[in-house]
């Protein structure tokens, strides 16, 4: 049972903390000296934004906007309750900014670069086994730093901007509940200290799923709140985006499939369903893990 | 599964479902100006010209210059731009950035100006300086000779009415405003050179210039376009602004003061169908006004001259760009 758990445990580990760069965390832990290594695709586009207090059609300047990455997650369980998690990506931002009007504005269809790195620590403090079935509390605290030099002050041309370039602090508190047949629900809830002028954030995501050894599939809802920022265009607004108030809820699904000697592949889509000062993206994703 | 964990469940799931819907936001407030050019589809140009003219982010915060902190906007939609050929944010590049500016500034003024404050004669102030009249014609009333479609919609920092015309004021004499839009100051292609150079050829700058009391005209300016036109009516090649000098100096005479009038310098919204005679006295005939605009025409035209930019405020005047040469 025990030894079986593991197995489940890292199949389902394995992708769940991939998926479109949801929270950081999930609520699984690896075991002792397992992980696993992905290389993730994801790719969003958006026409529209939500703003305060109507949404814009259109996105100024740019019309529409890409924004495709790529990007290298680990995770690695020093201890049965401690695990680290680390993560960078390549992002790509695309406009369709006529050349007429770049010509005019001295702007540019695409920033792109390596953002931000991540590193996380998992520690579960607490665990109950009710026999077919079991609950797990897990906090997680990390820290996410820009790596690349990608700019952001860059007036309206920061619509495309990759980052924000803050340097944030999140603790995350998550309770994760399992049934031996595979069947999970995850809720998490956590604060995110953001440098500068970023607001800071309240962060949450509620995720249902199943996993066995063959399959896994999930289901999740995500909230980030911001505690304070200005809206684009609203009061305050100087042009500067790392200072909007970006709060949004997002939704989406994932699938993962453990092909063979430890390699799996996942496929994802989510979706943003209402936020302010933010695109309203429909995005996929995919990926490719290694789990040890 | 046994009781100790359906109850684990039960408060977990208690828990998840207080902390996601804990994770919302609700707050009502208005649009500031720059957020409903940018969220309205009859606005788009606006919102284009507001962008590349450097003004959206002023038009999203407070006026510093006013007690209210309030702008009022008068905003032209998208059919406003669209009779300057300017159909898009595209099209945006055919003028000078700081005329672009400059001209989005003469739509703006301090404080809330309200909607039926506007009375027949009175005037407002613009954060550009030159002035705009109010002329009532009618059910309709007018800035300068822009339709005021819609009025007060209300914005977190100001107030925005909806009007049919571009504005357009330049803040120099005729003369001096001729000469910018020759030096590519107003269109980033240099228009007006052959009117430009007929004045000086017959010595009239100096009665459209403006000085303390000097009188104020309505002229109609001819395009470019429209004197090479004319060179090929009459046979004569007018090709570059120096041909004009071709002709003989009464007879050039003649037709430009065929293009002025002493009236105090009319918008269009104050003019009606009928004759009104030039400095050259002869009469010409004004066509029924229709969507803001009239025709034109010399006592020796065989077609009608239509106004291409109506309605540019001048220090001394108001002149209208016409496609044709009025013949005396």
């Amino acid at each position: 049972m025990h030894f079986n758990r593991f197995l489940c445990t890292a199949v389902l580990l394995s992708f769940s903390f991939l998926a479109l760069a949801q929270s950081p965390v999930s609520g699984f832990m690896n075991g002792k000296g397992h992980g696993a290594i992905a290389v993730s695709y994801t790719a969003e586009n958006y026409d529209k934004v939500f703003l305060v207090p109507n949404d814009a059609v259109g996105i100024p300047v740019f019309n529409e906007v890409d924004v495709t990455s790529i990007s290298l997650y680990a995770t690695y369980s020093i201890l049965n309750n401690l695990d680290a998690v680390l993560s960078l990506p390549y992002i790509q931002a695309r406009g369709q900014a006529t050349e007429d009007v770049l010509n005019e504005l001295g702007f540019e269809n695409e920033r792109d670069g390596i953002q931000d790195v991540s590193a996380f620590l998992k520690y579960r403090p607490f665990s109950a086994d009710f026999g077919s079935s079991s609950m797990d509390l897990v906090l997680a605290g990390g820290v996410k730093t820009p790596l690349g030099d990608y700019k952001v002050a860059e007036g309206l041309q920061s619509i495309l901007a990759i980052g924000n370039r803050a340097t944030s602090f999140t603790g995350m508190a998550i309770a994760q509940f399992r049934t031996d047949m595979g069947w999970f629900v995850g809720t998490q809830a956590g604060y995110s200290l953001r440098s500068g002028e970023v607001p800071n954030a309240f962060l949450c995501e509620i995720k249902a799923g199943y996993g066995s050894s063959r399959f896994y599939a999930d289901l999740w809802f995500a909230s980030q709140v911001s505690d304070g920022g200005v809206n684009i265009l609203g009061e305050g607004f100087q042009g500067f985006f790392p200072a909007t108030d970006v709060s949004f809820n997002r939704a989406g699904l994932n699938i993962y499939v453990p092909i063979a000697g430890g390699f799996g592949v996942s496929a994802g889509v989510s979706k943003y369903l209402n936020g302010r000062n933010v695109g309203q993206a429909t995005g996929i994703s995919g990926s490719v893990v290694y789990s040890f | 599964m046994n009781l100790n964990s359906k109850y684990s469940l039960l408060a977990f799931v208690a828990l998840s479902l207080f902390g996601t819907t804990s994770c919302q936001k609700e707050e009502d407030t208005l649009p500031t100006i720059a957020a409903i050019a940018v969220t309205n589809a009859d606005f788009s140009t606006l919102e284009d010209a507001a962008v590349q003219g450097g003004v959206a982010v002023v038009l999203s915060n407070p006026n510093p210059g006013d007690p209210s902190g309030d702008f009022t906007v008068f905003a032209p939609n998208n059919a406003a731009f669209s009779r300057l050929g300017l159909n898009n944010g595209n099209d945006l590049k055919v003028l000078n950035d700081a005329f672009l500016t400059s001209t989005l500034l003469y739509h703006v003024s301090n404080g809330n100006l309200a909607g039926n404050s506007l009375s027949d004669g009175s005037t407002s102030g613009s954060a550009l300086g030159p002035n705009r009249r109010f002329i009532v014609r009618g059910p309709d009333t007018y800035i300068n000779g822009s339709k005021i479609l819609a009025t007060d919609i209300s914005a977190e920092n100001g107030t925005v009415h909806v009007i049919d015309k571009v504005l357009l004021a330049t803040g120099a004499d005729i003369v001096q405003s001729a000469l910018a839009l020759t030096d590519s100051k107003v269109f980033n292609s240099p228009e007006l050179t052959f009117l430009v150079e007929a004045l000086i050829y017959c010595e009239l700058t100096g009665a459209l210039t403006g000085s303390a009391g000097s009188p104020s005209f309505t002229v109609f300016a001819p395009t470019d376009a429209a004197f090479k036109q004319l060179g090929l009516d009459l046979g004569v090649a007018l090709n570059v602004p120096a041909d004009i000098r071709q002709l003989p100096k009464e007879v050039v005479t003649a037709v430009l003061l065929n293009h002025v009038i002493a009236d105090g310098g009319k918008f269009t919204s104050e003019m009606n169908a009928g004759m009104v005679t030039p400095l050259g006295g002869t009469a010409l005939t004004l066509g029924a006004f229709n969507q803001g605009i009239l025709s034109i025409q010399g006592n020796s035209n065989s077609t009608v001259a239509n106004m291409v930019i109506p309605d540019v405020l001048t220090t001394n005047g108001v002149v209208h760009v016409i496609d044709r040469v009025l013949l005396p």
